[in-house]
C-alpha cells in the first residue's frame, strides 16, 4: 500500500491505541475528524490535552476531578458518615449514576494482585486509614470492589485492617453476576446492591 | 445436540472443507494422515475451544499459515438452530461467535454443545499422572455447570496469586506478606466449593461407570474408584489445614493442599487398574469412563451430547464393537467414528439411511 499521507497514518496509529478501538475503526475515525471542519476538531483536541494539564485526583477520595477537592468531598451533605470504597473513578461514576448513594468515596486506585506485584502499600489503604483516623467523622465504609478474585481478597484484607478501628463495615450484595465488572452492571442492578448491602 | 455442518478454513491439512453431516453416526475413513480426525477434531475445538489432538494452538493453524477459521451449525431436541464460530490469528490470539455475536470469555463457550470424545490421548487417562483424571472430572462438571466453570476459574486465580506470594517470601527467605491472610480465607471457600461439587457429581457418576462398564464387557466386574483429595469442602477445614502444613508451604514456595491436587484411584474388582491392569482392561475402562461421561450429560441436560470417537475400534474385537454400534443406532444421539478401516463397523450398521459413511480421501 502506498501512504499518501504521514500525517493521516501518524493520527490512525495514535487512534488505534485506544481501547477497543481497532485500525479499522481508527482508520475510520481519523477519516471522519479530516473532513470536519476546524472548530469542532480543534475542540476535541484541547479537551484531550485539558484531560492531562487540568485534570488531578482528589486530595481527599482521589477521584480524578479539577480541582483540589471534587465536588462530592466538597459537598457538605454529603458529609454523612458513610464512605463507598472503590478500585477506580469509573467505579465513582458507575455508582453516581443509580443516585443511590448520598456519601462520600475512596479510590484505591487499585486491587491486591501478587501476581502483578500489587500489595497494600501500592494503593491507598494507608490514605484510607488516615481518613478514618482524621475528622470526617467516617461511621461506616462500604466496600464496593469488583466481585473478582483479587476484588475479594482486597475487601478481606480491608474488612481485618478495619474492623478494630470501630467503624460499621458493610459490603455491597452479590447480585452481581460473577466476574462482571463494576461498571458494566446496569444502574438497576447496581441500586439494588447498594440497598442489600451487608455485614461480613 | 447435533452438528448440521462444519467449515474449516485452513484448519490444520484443510485448506477449506464443507462438510453436511447427519444427526446419527458419521463414519469417517480413509488413510492415516487424510485429516479424518481433523475434521472431528473442528467440531470439539468448536464447542470446547480448543483441539482434542492439538496441545498448543500454533498447531491447528495449517501449516505456514498465519490464521485459521471454523464455522458450524448445531441444533437440538429442545432448541433452535444457531452457529458457533471461532477465528485465530497469530499473535491475537482466538474469538468465538455465538450466531455472529462474539462472545467475551471463552468461559460462556463451554456447555452450550456438550461433546464427549475417546481418543487413543485416553490411555493417559487410566496410566498416566493425575493431571488426566483432574482434566477428565473438570470437563465433566463444567459442561453441564456454568456455577462450577466460574468457581474453576476464580480457585486458579487464587491459586496462582497466593503461590506467587509464598514464592516471593521463599525465594527472599522471609515470612509471607501479611495480606496472605486475605487470599487464604479466598483459597479455603474456593477450594471448599471445587471439592463439594466434585464430591457430588462423582456421586452419581460411580452408578453410571458400573452400569457403562458392565455394558461393555458383560456383568460380574466392579469397576470403581475412589475420589483423593487433601482439601475438604468445608472452609473452615481448609483453613486449619493451610495452618498445619504452614512450615512445608513456605519451605516449598507453594501451595500443597487443595483440589489442584485432587487424584482418582481407578479399580477393578477391588485391584488398582493403573498398576495392575491389562492393556484390555484400561480400553475398557476408558470406553466406560467415557459412556459414563455421556450418560451424565444425557440425563442432566435432557438432550444427548455429541459423542467423538476417535480411532478407537481398530483394538475393540468385533461382539463389543457390534455391542456399541447397536447401541448407538438405538439412541437418538449424534456421533462421529474414525477409523483406518471402516470394514468391522459396515458390516456391522448400514450407512445409506439415519448413519453416513464419508470416505476422506485428501483434504481439499
Ligand atoms: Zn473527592
Amino acid at each position: 500500500m502506498q501512504l499518501t499521507s504521514e500525517t493521516l497514518e501518524a493520527a490512525i496509529e495514535q487512534l488505534a491505541k485506544l481501547p477497543g478501538v481497532g485500525r479499522k475503526s481508527a482508520q475510520r475515525l481519523a477519516m471522519f475528524l479530516v473532513k470536519q471542519p476546524e472548530e469542532p476538531v480543534l475542540r476535541l483536541a484541547q479537551s484531550l490535552i485539558a484531560l492531562k494539564r487540568t485534570i488531578r485526583s482528589c486530595s481527599v477520595c482521589h477521584t480524578i476531578t479539577d480541582g483540589e477537592t471534587c465536588p462530592i468531598c466538597a459537598n457538605p451533605k454529603r458529609a454523612n458518615g458513610m464512605v463507598c470504597v472503590v478500585e477506580e473513578p469509573k467505579d465513582v461514576y458507575a455508582i453516581e449514576k443509580t443516585g443511590e448513594f448520598k456519601g462520600r468515596y475512596h479510590v484505591l486506585g487499585g486491587v491486591i494482585s501478587p501476581l502483578e506485584n500489587i500489595g497494600p502499600e501500592d494503593i491507598r489503604v494507608k490514605e484510607l486509614l488516615a481518613r478514618i483516623h482524621g475528622d470526617e467523622g467516617i461511621t461506616e465504609l462500604i466496600l464496593a470492589l469488583n466481585p473478582d478474585a483479587e476484588g475479594e481478597a482486597t475487601t478481606y484484607y480491608l474488612h481485618k485492617l478495619v474492623s478494630p478501628l470501630g467503624v460499621t463495615l458493610t459490603r455491597i450484595a452479590h447480585g452481581i453476576p460473577m466476574g462482571a465488572e463494576l461498571e458494566y452492571i446496569d444502574e438497576a442492578t447496581l441500586s439494588k446492591a447498594l440497598a442489600g448491602r451487608r455485614g461480613f | 445436540m447435533f452438528c448440521r455442518r462444519t467449515e474449516l478454513d485452513r484448519f490444520r491439512n484443510h485448506r477449506d472443507s464443507v462438510m453436511e453431516w447427519v444427526p446419527g453416526v458419521n463414519l469417517l475413513s480413509g488413510p492415516n494422515g487424510a485429516g479424518k480426525t481433523n475434521l472431528v477434531d473442528a467440531i470439539h475445538y468448536l464447542c470446547m475451544s480448543r483441539s482434542f489432538v492439538a496441545a498448543s494452538d500454533q498447531f491447528v493453524a495449517m501449516h505456514g499459515a498465519g490464521q485459521f477459521a471454523l464455522s458450524g451449525v448445531f441444533g437440538g431436541a429442545i432448541r433452535a438452530d444457531f452457529s458457533l464460530s471461532c477465528t485465530w490469528v497469530r499473535g491475537e490470539g482466538k474469538t468465538f461467535f455465538v450466531n455472529g455475536s462474539p462472545l467475551d470469555r471463552l468461559t460462556d463457550l463451554i456447555g452450550r454443545v456438550p461433546v464427549v470424545v475417546l481418543s487413543p490421548e485416553d490411555r493417559a487417562l487410566t496410566g498416566e499422572g493425575p493431571e488426566y483424571r483432574r482434566s477428565f472430572i473438570d470437563g465433566l462438571i463444567s459442561q453441564t455447570s456454568a456455577a462450577y466453570l466460574a468457581d474453576l476459574v476464580e480457585y486458579r486465580r487464587v491459586l496462582r496469586q497466593r503461590n506467587r506470594l509464598l514464592m516471593q517470601a521463599a525465594l527472599q527467605h522471609r515470612p509471607p506478606a501479611p495480606e496472605l491472610d486475605a487470599w487464604n480465607d479466598l483459597f479455603a471457600r474456593s477450594a471448599a466449593r471445587i471439592v463439594a461439587k466434585r464430591n457430588a457429581v462423582l456421586d452419581t457418576f460411580r452408578r453410571l461407570l458400573a452400569e457403562e462398564y458392565a455394558f461393555m464387557a458383560g456383568v460380574g466386574h466392579e469397576p470403581d474408584f475412589t475420589y483423593r483429595t487433601n482439601a475438604s469442602d468445608e472452609p473452615a477445614e481448609n483453613l486449619a489445614r493451610l495452618e498445619a502444613g504452614r512450615d512445608r508451604e513456605r519451605e516449598r514456595g507453594q501451595t500443597l493442599i487443595g483440589p489442584h491436587r485432587d487424584d482418582l484411584l481407578f479399580t477393578l474388582d477391588g485391584i488398582e487398574l493403573r498398576r495392575y491392569g491389562s492393556q484390555g482392561q484400561h480400553r475398557l475402562f476408558a470406553f466406560a469412563l467415557k459412556l459414563a461421561q455421556r450418560r451424565y450429560f444425557t440425563d442432566i441436560l435432557e438432550d444427548q451430547p455429541i459423542f467423538l470417537l476417535d480411532d478407537v475400534f481398530g483394538d475393540l474385537d468385533p461382539g463389543k464393537t457390534r455391542t456399541l454400534l447397536e447401541m448407538l443406532d438405538a439412541q437418538s444421539g449424534q456421533t462421529f467414528i474414525t477409523a483406518a478401516n471402516p470394514d468391522p463397523l459396515t458390516s456391522v450398521l448400514d450407512f445409506t439411511g439415519n448413519h453416513r459413511h464419508f470416505r476422506v480421501a485428501h483434504a481439499v
